[in-house]
């Protein structure tokens, strides 16, 4: 099976696409495919030369941390749960996700993310309910990895920019019904930084991991 | 204001960081990845604590002494008290900072069983309790942030601590995206790195908890304790990637170890060990599964689809996901594997180390598991040994007189030997090294051990760390996969030289050539290094426990 990988060496370098051989078991997630390249004493391209490692972000190998978010065959997902045995074709195409600058290879920096929310002031503070709580929409929301596939798939995400997308709506869902002393305040933020910009494109929900139903918390107007 | 640099952005130090905010000190949170990445979120079964409402009978010394017996009484009895004591409170506090706990129809938390305990006292939140905790302390800290108390940095790792005659000024870090070290200065450093995963390669946990900071240390002179400890989870599934955790959880809500012969499903844990026997601690049952005939399978089919949706949906998904086994039908196939370290950085009952301002918290200090830590503990010892570290800071009488300590030349020659190493090429490739560590320590370090084989493991690091030694630079990873590999082999050496010296078995660590508990061994063991020469010894005195 042929692998091509979009490369970088470094922040300020050009991208260059890089092939690979994989013959291991289609059994294999993309993240087992890519430490089964790194993996061996010397790192070779289809063409046998020898290269750098595939730097590539990963903690968890199992759909719980975020870390190995990339555009595999032109669909954002995460690699530890992306099976070759599902991919069509006899070649699959791996590339860092687009809407983050890169650092090197597939790593990128989502800090922005975690930014956004900060400068929101998303807190929960204290605890303080409403009456009727929707308790299991809460602990979906709040296994939000902050992994970014819901904004690399996004049409109006543009990082830098004013719209947050659904990482935020789901972190204001979360705060608002943990404290509903906070609502007032989110529904100023959402306003600005969601609801005027978001197209209901709702692709985010077909490449969410954890399947966070991010339709669900558009209501909070 | 107090300055205080936290090192992991996990629960322990996000435990940490914001309690020093709220006591008004200002903190520095360096991490390589935001705490979404930390191992924390994979703690999925639950967190102990004894509460009114509970199981009749059940109390704060049960908890306690359920802790101490689980960890064969290797433990200070004044850090698991405070620890227990102060559980109650904790479980309040996530509650009021919003962690979202599985409840009952009247919104009280439910409790589950977990293993070792005599009575029912696990919160959780479904199968994913540490994550939920994270982002209910991510949100706390981004309090804290937004009132300019802490401040975040990514990106960055720990590379040394800046250390003078017994005293710790703050630490020389490496900024990954600059690609330079930098020293930052401060009236406390804590530690909250985590556990030595990569000394055993892919375990259950995270592989960015790699044991370096723990090693780094060590040659600094911060002396280690218990490194021999090493648990074994009896329930993991082997996965095309890694061998992956399958909760406690379900053994808690009834899960039952089995394997077969002659088409007769034989439920050994029981026969042996009575009713209560799938719930024996992680060390007895990693052991019996070890030495089972055949292959060995849990089974929670008899639950129904509704109660293991409701209670253990992310169990149901790692199996179907990676194996395409479904729980609500058929019993899950499990083999242990290495997932907590009960030893680590050697810390007194407030977490300072034997250097003056060097804290250590988490699973990367070694305190209150023993020999052997209870399912529910670790996230309640993450979260309590940040706070005591920062309360301990706290107290201190007043800020660090900073005397101009100058690291510049410290910082300038390890900057230089770094570029220098960087720009040379090596025939070894780090990465292989890493590998054959671990082959080496699964074999010498194993759930069974024995003299010839910690020996055999000691011949492959030396000649692991000979060869680190003339290492030049692998330029075909990163920067930090480089400098932090003789750390990492020295720290696997140490545990190495501490199997070999404890000469019994106790909890998780099991000798087939000492298989009997020897009173002469129930303390602490502390290995120490000083230029090159390692000392293990065993702390009569309880040097630890004060």
């Amino acid at each position: 099976m042929k692998v091509r990988i979009l490369r970088q060496k470094s922040a300020d370098s050009e991208p260059y696409w890089e092939s690979f051989s994989y013959d291991g078991p289609m059994e294999q997630s993309v993240a087992g495919l890519l430490d089964y390249l790194n993996f061996h004493d010397d790192i070779r391209t289809a063409d046998g030369e020898k290269t750098d490692r595939i730097l590539w972000e990963c903690s968890c190998m199992q759909g719980v941390c975020g870390a190995c978010a990339m555009v595999i065959n032109g669909r954002p997902a995460l690699a530890c749960e992306t099976f070759l045995k599902d991919l069509k074709g006899k070649e699959i195409t791996i590339r860092p996700l687009q809407k983050f600058p890169v650092v090197r290879d597939l790593v990128v920096d989502r800090s922005s993310i975690q930014e956004n929310l900060k400068k929101t002031n998303l807190y929960i503070d204290e605890y303080q309910p409403s009456e009727k709580e929707s308790h299991a929409q809460q602990y979906l929301a709040a296994k939000c990895l902050k992994c970014g596939l819901c904004l690399e798939v996004c049409p109006n995400y543009v990082n830098g920019n004013t719209f947050y997308g659904a990482v935020f709506v789901n972190d204001c869902f979360l705060v608002s019904a943990r404290n509903r002393e906070q609502r007032g305040e989110i529904r100023k933020a959402y306003r600005q930084h969601f609801e005027s910009d978001c197209s209901k494109a709702l692709s985010c929900m077909d490449v969410c991991p954890m399947k966070i139903p991010i339709l669900s918390f558009l209501t909070m107007r | 204001m107090k300055k205080v640099i936290v090192i992991g952005s996990g629960i322990a130090g996000l435990a940490c960081s914001a309690t020093c905010a709220k006591k008004g000190m200002q903190v520095l949170l360096l991490s390589p990845a935001p705490s979404e990445r930390s191992q924390s979120v994979m703690a999925s079964g639950g967190i102990n604590a004894v509460l009114p409402g509970g199981e009749p009978g059940d109390n704060v010394e049960s908890h306690i002494e359920d802790t101490l017996r689980g960890g064969r009484y290797l433990s200070g009895k004044r850090a698991v008290t405070g620890l227990c004591q102060s559980a109650g409170q904790i479980l309040q506090d996530l509650e009021r900072i919003g962690t979202v706990f599985s409840v009952d129809a009247a919104g009280a938390p439910k409790r589950r069983a977990f293993g070792g305990q005599s009575h029912k006292r696990t919160f959780y939140c479904g199968a994913s309790t540490g994550k939920q905790i994270v982002t209910a302390l991510i949100m706390e800290a981004r309090k804290y942030e937004s009132r300019g108390l802490i401040e975040r940095r990514l990106w960055c790792h720990f590379y040394k601590a800046l250390l003078r005659e017994g005293v710790c000024y703050g630490a020389m870090i490496f900024d990954e995206k600059k690609k330079q070290l930098e020293t930052v200065t401060a009236d406390a450093l804590v530690i909250a790195t985590g556990g030595q995963n990569s000394l055993f390669g892919k375990t259950t946990g995270s592989n960015m908890c790699d044991g370096y900071a723990v090693g780094r240390l060590f040659m600094q002179g911060v002396a280690l304790k218990n490194l021999e400890f090493i648990q074994y989870h009896p329930t993991t599934i082997e996965t095309a990637q890694k061998k992956m955790l399958i909760s406690e959880a379900v053994r808690g809500e009834g899960g039952r170890l089995f394997y077969e012969t002659n088409g007769r499903r034989v439920y050994f844990m029981e026969e042996k060990y009575g009713p209560r026997g799938n719930l024996m601690t992680r060390d007895v049952i990693s052991r019996e599964i070890f030495l089972a005939p055949g292959p060995v399978y849990l089974d929670i089919s008899f639950l129904g689809k509704k109660a293991i949706d409701e209670k253990l949906p992310e169990v149901k998904e790692v199996c179907a996901k990676y194996r395409g086994i479904d729980i609500c039908r058929e019993p899950i196939p499990v083999v242990p594997s290495v997932h907590f370290f009960m030893g680590g950085i050697a810390v007194h009952n407030n977490h300072e180390t034997d250097m003056k301002g060097l804290f250590a918290v988490g699973e990367c200090a070694s305190m209150y598991h023993g020999a052997n830590r209870l399912g529910g503990n670790s996230l309640l010892a993450a979260i309590h040994s940040g706070r005591t570290a920062a309360n301990a800071i706290a107290d201190e009488a007043a800020e660090r007189v900073m005397r101009e300590e100058d690291f510049s030349s410290e910082l300038a020659g390890e900057q230089a030997r770094l570029e220098m190493s960087m720009a040379s090429k090596s025939p070894f490739p780090v990465m292989y090294i890493r590998d054959m560590l671990a082959e080496t320590m699964q074999r010498s370090l194993g759930i069974i051990r024995d003299e010839a084989g910690i020996s055999a493991g000691l011949e492959d690091v030396d000649y692991y760390l000979s060869v680190a030694n003339r290492i030049s630079y692998d330029g075909s990873v990163s920067a930090y996969h480089n400098f932090s590999l003789t750390g990492i082999l020295t720290l696997a050496k140490a545990a190495l030289l501490s199997a070999k010296a404890r000469k019994e078995s106790r909890g998780a660590h099991c000798r087939s050539d000492y298989p009997e508990e020897d009173e002469n061994y129930a303390c602490a063991t502390i290995v120490s290094y000083d230029g090159g020469s390692y000392t293990v010894s065993f702390d009569k005195e309880h040097a630890y426990e004060s």
